[in-house]
């Protein structure tokens, strides 16, 4: 892992390990088979993502008001409106959406089996986990296996929050992923855009780029290229600032937020732990590659011959995830040993970050 | 024709190729007003103080980044104006890479790339990504943020699609199922049987969202002061032993198939 990377994550705020939102439940209907899911989240937020707040850190959050009133509404006071072409508003509840999605929107029917590289990536659009609720795992698992060895994943569709999802189910290393697709009318084709018509290229630079595209040819992506530089900058200024205390909002109550759409935030690690099998472990991409890379052979022989900083680095990242491992008792035992200042007041992530820091 | 959203440059090695960027999405979702439920008035957002419910007007707003589970640390206007990216026109590839290097959880948005000018450098691109069958990791900033991006061809021309970045994107291992949820190997042999009884090519134009269209039909109706049938709900799915119910979807699937 790249020095920038590092840093970033080693001084930065530590998120849990996998807390993402929880969105919805129903069933994927294959065959004659159901099998009930809870779906996750399979991505987070970009860690640049700030909050509001006033000059003096105060949080602030959006408010509907009636415009013609200038009252402040709850959910319950809102109605949605479509505008019509003579400008006139046409009025649909709550009960209406439903009556146009009732039981569809509680199941995903798988209707065809495609091989997955047939689907361009120009129709991807959000990732999501699927984790097994009912009592039993079995047909989840059977799903699983049997698209892993065919090769093939499922489409099918379902109404998730007032819209339907076409969606591609796959599975990988055991897990369910459903990622939603755009439809075909959601995607432009070359013509409707203007693109001009294929014109014939020019062998000598089209020579020219292979030679160039050659050089540049790896067979895995390096994820170092794939960081979030902009995030990093953010957290390392934001962590300056607090170093010198400058701007800080203190208990600024993160947690208290309301989720957005209600959704409840959910640590996967958990559901996977509970609902799949007690060995799950969820990583970012990021981290996924740093621990299987000092784990391999090839970093070990370069560890052996490397420099100081970087066995130190290797012992940083045994030391995070072991500790990340500990009860909050033990951390703080641990703080406590180290005489670590404002200890009492920290949770798990701040914890670990300072026992780091001081060890 | 659309409108290009913004123009730029590939640059690999010293070879330039200039070109415009279109959105390649179309927004087809049904966009509805709030409304206050008793007058039917059309609701503004304010932004408030969350614990005094004061409104705050835009000057003095300010964004806070996180550090910690307690603690946030506001960044000023001016802190942030120096932490954006110089300005560029440029799309450095910097890598290719195979095209299934990229899982989809990686991908955000598509745009089109069209030629700028001479469209000769353009398809000598498309041409030569198309012979080496990979897909080009893009770094470039456009309107002040940076992104990261993946080239790669659709219907023969060139598509950048963003992609999410390193942190964000998760991934398991360790899942391996307990004895009593395995699968037996009979049960496996007739799922995969099902598989392949509905085994089909992907076609995106076979699916229609229906339920936009029902909703579109619902706007309709009572615009024109008609009510719309609610729709029926869907047989259940019948309840009983996994092999069994698999064999019955594999008649059911062939039967569907012959007709």
């Amino acid at each position: 892992m790249p020095e920038r990377a590092r840093k970033a994550n080693g001084n930065g705020h530590e998120r849990a390990a996998a807390a993402v939102r929880a969105f919805w439940s129903g069933t994927i209907s294959f065959g004659l088979v159901s099998i009930p899911v809870d779906l996750y989240a399979a991505i987070r937020p970009r860690r640049k993502s700030m909050k509001l707040v006033d000059e003096e850190g105060n949080p602030l959050g959006r408010r509907y008001v009636c415009s013609k009133e200038g009252k402040a509404l709850d959910n319950d006071d809102l109605v949605r409106g479509y505008e019509i072409d003579s400008g006139k508003l046409v009025v649909i509840d709550d009960e209406e959406f439903d009556s146009m999605a009732p039981e569809v929107s509680r199941d995903i029917e798988l209707r065809s089996f495609v091989p997955f590289e047939q689907i361009p990536p120009i129709y991807y659009n959000r990732p999501y986990f699927l984790a097994p609720a009912g009592r039993s795992s079995k047909a989840y698992h059977l799903l699983s296996a049997a698209m892993e060895r065919s090769g093939r994943v499922a489409i099918g569709s379902f109404v998730m929050r007032g819209r339907e999802y076409l969606v591609a189910i796959l599975s990988e290393n055991g897990v369910l992923r459903a990622e939603t697709l755009r439809y075909a009318d959601e995607i432009r084709v070359p013509k409707a855009v203007g693109l001009p018509k294929r014109a014939k290229a020019n062998a000598k630079l089209v020579g020219a780029l292979l030679k160039e595209i050659k050089t540049l040819r790896k067979d895995r992506l390096d994820l170092a290229e794939l960081e979030d530089r902009e995030a990093e900058a953010l957290q390392t200024l934001a962590l300056e600032k607090e170093r010198k205390h400058q701007d800080v909002i203190e208990q600024y109550g993160l947690e208290e937020e309301a989720p957005e759409g209600g959704a409840q935030v959910v640590d996967l690690m958990d559901v996977l732990r509970k609902s799949l099998s007690k060995r799950a472990s969820v990583a970012s991409a990021e981290r996924a590659l740093a621990d299987s890379s000092s784990r391999s052979p090839a970093r070990s022989h370069r560890k052996r011959n490397g420099n100081g900083a970087q066995r130190d680095r290797t012992k940083t990242t045994r030391n995070r995830s072991r500790l990340k491992q500990s009860s909050r008792s033990e951390l703080q035992k641990l703080a406590s040993e180290l005489h670590i200042a404002g200890r009492s007041k920290m949770d798990k992530p701040a914890l670990v970050n300072a026992i780091l820091r001081a060890g | 024709m659309s409108r290009a959203i913004w123009r730029g440059s590939l640059r690999l090695g010293r070879h330039r190729v200039p070109v415009k960027l279109y959105s390649a999405v179309e927004d087809r979702t049904v966009h509805f007003r709030l409304l206050h439920i008793k007058d039917r008035a059309p609701v503004e957002q304010r932004i408030v103080r969350k614990d005094t419910g004061e409104e705050v007007s835009k000057e003095d707003r300010r964004k806070a980044l996180p550090v910690s589970r307690e603690r946030a640390v506001i960044l000023r206007p001016g802190e942030l104006t120096e932490l954006e990216p110089p300005a560029s026109r440029d799309i450095d590839l910097c890598r290719f890479v195979a095209r299934d290097a990229l899982s989809d959880q990686w991908y955000d948005r598509p745009y089109y790339l069209g030629p700028d000018g001479n469209s000769a450098a353009y398809f000598a691109l498309v041409e030569a990504l198309a012979r080496t069958d990979s897909i080009g990791i893009a770094r470039w900033v456009m309107r002040k943020k940076r992104y990261v991006g993946a080239l790669l061809l659709q219907d023969g021309y060139l598509v950048m699609s963003t992609l999410r970045r390193a942190d964000q994107v998760l991934s398991f291992s360790g899942i391996e199922p307990a004895k009593s949820a395995k699968p037996k190997a009979d049960e496996l042999k007739l799922a995969e049987q099902l598989v392949s009884s509905i085994a089909e090519d992907f076609d995106p134009t076979a699916w229609h969202n229906e339920y936009r269209q029902r909703v579109c039909a619902l706007i309709d109706a009572k615009a024109r002061g008609k009510k719309l049938e609610p729709v029926k709900p869907k047989r259940r799915a019948a309840r009983g032993d996994l092999a069994a119910n698999l064999r019955a979807s594999i008649a059911a699937a062939r039967e569907k198939r012959v007709a």
